[in-house]
């Protein structure tokens, strides 16, 4: 009998199709810093069981490696005695997690109603433009910038709100996007 | 136990059921998708919608534990109303290609919507599309189409729980989820097939079924499977002679809802027959004649070398692929009426497993079989002697005396007829005869082969592993001049008045109550002996097993590979 789980696909007559759900590649194999990885066992005494734990840990691969990659899903898979695709579908089912590489500045622009009514639709539009006639979720040439749209970031009194990496900036209107683009250089 | 109202009946069902399995004790079926029972309970689908007094809202009812005293209106018009609504949602999406699935006949949402009887859609908007994940092999036996998935996450569920290998997952969320692998892995453990049989819909399909036969042509008759001692009850669903597929027979005491991938695509072997007639080979060549011939002659040789080398000159060789019945004629028969010898020899086999939360042993929640054949133990108790030390068989392989005549009542009793260094050793018998349906290397050099039909042209009892005995029916009749192996046994022996040829398998095995272990009091009929009935669908044999809620498997998802890495 063929195979078992995880067969690399290329042995097996008929594969499944690769497409636009799922993991990249990052081409090698990745594992955490030790610095990681002291924070990754001190999360496991927080919680009951290996599994619940499986969101922090990925925001630890995630900011070890900067997006989740097939490998990183293996590896976090591995650490917490997982299958791999039930990681890859908590992966996917949260938008959080990058499943591509992102640019140094990941500009994450609020579309939800409160900015969208102060006009962070013409923002986002406009930012995109400006770095490059970026698609959304497209990285800039230089691998700086990556625009994406998100929903409601919880500074709706200062719409429209933008949040680069971790970092909140409020009331970004059409006027000073480009002073606010000049700061992010 | 515990006592509930549904629809105004009372009946009592076992504490620990659900609403869902109240309502069907109480006989209302209740439409359902996600619930299986076997599987953990997440109230996915919300098809299952009933009113229950005392709880404000309408409640998903696989969810609601049963209490004492329970009133649950299961078609009430809220109730109606909200299942109705949610096969409305479920439809909004689907592709409704039920002419081109191969599911229809046996799709849970065609029968669902079906009875809900709503035959107009309100929706003409395009239906959800997948490229690239529809009409896909997601495994070596599976064929997933994505535009038809319900999102009922059995599939999902089976191979955590079940399987115990989490190959499938959801991806994505919301109207965008679909079922599927992570990037280049394959549905691919021993029982993926199983995966398909739980999908309520299309959505997931046996690749070497699929578009073979719609499946309301099919005729079904109870098997079980003979890839291993575990003996799985199955199936055997064919049409016009030609056998198109195994389906498991829910059997809880054995296979419970699966079979192996291994057992289940043995059926399309059913279907070869190379020996269309008795064949007789001597010093002018081979040529076909017909059984009346062929027994003869089988007849002289063993006379003569009775007269010639005296008792002990002829030596059968069973099978643990007969049944016990079959077993039981040649053991009496040579053993007793032609004072020879009857030996047996079995080959072990690939470990197979099956799911099922009853069994013990080491291997915690798995049914085990080791070896290749599925009735060694029923061929020992019918009197057949296992070759060991000091049998004739080892003597003969081992260069010892050779028998005058060989029987062998099964061309591929062991693997090991593929070397030819074996076959010769047995060739050393002056006379070699053989039952067989496909040629191989001991069907090459025989002087008699005697056609028979397969397993599916059969009826009789296997003993399997747990000892129970297990009945098989025959579901296609074999071409015309093939006999079964127990009809050329009642012809052969009733050459020396041993046998009646009007004896059925059933009078064999009422023959063999009184002497053979396992079999005494049993009933041919009995429902312990048959299992249930083959099903539509492994899906609509959950009545029998309401009276016993399940403790599930433990929940045990394999590790991932370790390091990562791209392969
Ligand atoms: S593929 Fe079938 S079993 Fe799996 S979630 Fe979809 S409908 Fe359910
Ligand atoms: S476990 Fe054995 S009896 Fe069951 S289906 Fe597989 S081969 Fe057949
Ligand atoms: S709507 Fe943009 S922050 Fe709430
Ligand atoms: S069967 Fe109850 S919610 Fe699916």
């Amino acid at each position: 009998m063929s195979g078992g789980a995880g067969t690399p696909v290329a042995e097996l007559a008929g594969n499944p199709r690769t497409g636009e759900h799922g993991a990249l590649s990052c081409g090698h194999p990745v594992a955490f810093s030790p610095a990681a990885l002291e924070r990754f066992e001190a999360l496991l005494t927080r919680y009951p069981t290996k599994q619940a734990a499986l969101l922090p840990t990925l925001w630890i691969a995630q900011e070890e490696f900067g997006w989740i990659s097939r490998e990183a899903v293996d590896y976090v898979a591995s650490l917490l005695d997982l299958a791999p695709a039930f990681v890859w579908g908590v992966v996917t089912f949260y938008t959080m997690y990058n499943r591509a590489p992102v640019g140094k500045h990941l500009i994450q622009v609020c579309t939800s109603i409160s900015c969208h009514l102060a006009g962070a639709e013409k923002v986002y539009h406009e930012c995109r433009r400006k770095l490059g006639d970026l698609k959304p979720g497209e990285t800039s040439l230089d691998g700086k910038y990556t625009v994406i749209e998100v929903e409601c970031l919880a500074q709706c009194d200062k719409a429209p709100a933008v949040m680069v990496n971790g970092d909140d900036y409020e009331r970004i209107t059409l006027e000073n996007l480009d002073s606010f683009l000049e700061k992010l250089k | 136990m515990a006592k509930v109202t549904v629809d105004g009946r009372t009946v009592e069902v076992p504490d620990g059921s659900n609403a869902l399995e109240a309502c069907r004790a109480a006989g209302v079926d209740v439409p359902h998708f996600c619930y299986h029972p076997r599987l953990s309970v997440v109230g996915q689908c919300r098809m299952c919608m009933v009113e229950v007094e005392g709880m404000p809202k309408i409640q998903a009812s696989c969810t609601v534990p049963i209490r004492d005293g329970m009133v649950i209106h299961a078609s009430s018009e809220k109730a109606l109303a909200a299942r109705n609504a949610t096969m409305e949602f479920l439809l909004i999406n689907h592709p409704l290609d039920c002419p081109i699935c191969d599911q229809a006949g046996e799709c849970k949402l065609q029968d669902n919507a079906f009875a809900a009887g709503l035959p107009v859609s309100r929706t003409s908007e395009p239906r959800r599309q997948f490229p690239g994940y529809d009409r896909t092999d997601i495994g070596p036996h599976v064929v997933a189409d994505m535009t038809r998935c319900i999102q009922c996450t059995r599939c999902i569920r089976f191979c955590q729980e079940i399987a115990g290998t989490g190959e499938l997952t959801f991806i994505e969320r919301g109207g965008h989820t679909i079922v599927w692998t992570h990037e280049g892995r394959a549905l691919d453990n021993e029982w993926s097939a199983c995966a398909a049989d739980v999908c309520p819909v299309g959505a997931l399909t046996v690749k070497e079924f699929r578009f073979r036969k719609r499946v309301w042509w099919l005729e079904k008759a109870s098997s079980v499977c003979d890839g291993c001692d575990v003996g799985c009850n199955v199936s055997i669903e064919h049409r016009d002679r030609v056998v198109h597929r195994y389906l498991p027979r829910v059997n809880p005491e054995v296979n419970d809802f699966w079979i192996c991938d291994y057992g289940r695509f043995r059926a399309e072997g059913l279907n070869g027959q190379d020996f269309l007639r008795p064949v007789l080979r001597g010093a002018s060549g081979e040529r076909e004649t017909n059984w009346g011939e062929a027994l003869d002659s089988v007849k002289g040789a063993v006379d003569a070398a009775l007269a010639e080398a005296g008792e002990g000159s002829v030596l059968a060789l069973g099978s643990a692929r007969l049944s016990t019945e079959e077993s039981w004629l040649l053991a009496r028969l040579f053993g007793e009426t032609l004072k020879g010898r009857a030996e047996l020899t079995v080959d072990d086999g690939e470990l197979r497993r099956i799911r099922n939360p009853k069994a013990r042993g080491s291997f915690e929640g798995f049914l085990k079989g080791r070896e290749a054949a599925p009735n060694s133990r029923g061929a020992e108790a019918a009197g057949l002697v296992r070759a060991g030390k000091d049998s004739a068989l080892e003597k003969l392989l081992a260069g010892g005396p050779a028998p005058r005549v060989l029987y062998v009542a099964d061309a591929a009793f062991t693997y090991r007829v593929k070397d030819p260094e074996y076959v010769a050793a047995l060739r050393r018998a002056p006379v070699l005869v053989v039952h067989a349906r496909t040629r191989n290397a001991l069907t090459d050099v025989a002087d008699v082969v005697l056609p028979v039909a397969s397993l599916a042209g059969k009826e009789g009892t296997f003993v399997n592993v747990q000892g129970r005995v297990q009945r098989f029916d025959v579901a296609i009749v074999p071409p015309p001049v093939v006999r079964t192996d127990l009809e050329v046994l009642l012809h052969l022996g009733r050459r020396w008045g041993a046998f009646d040829t009007r004896w059925t398998a059933r009078d064999i095995f009422e023959r063999m109550r009184g002497s053979v272990d396992g079999y005494a009091g049993l009933e041919w009929d009995a429902e312990s002996i048959v299992g249930a009935p083959p099903s539509v669908s492994p899906a609509a044999a959950y009545d029998s097993l309401l009276a016993e809620p399940l403790s599930l498997p433990e929940l045990v998802l394999p590790a991932a590979p370790a390091g990562g890495g791209a392969k």
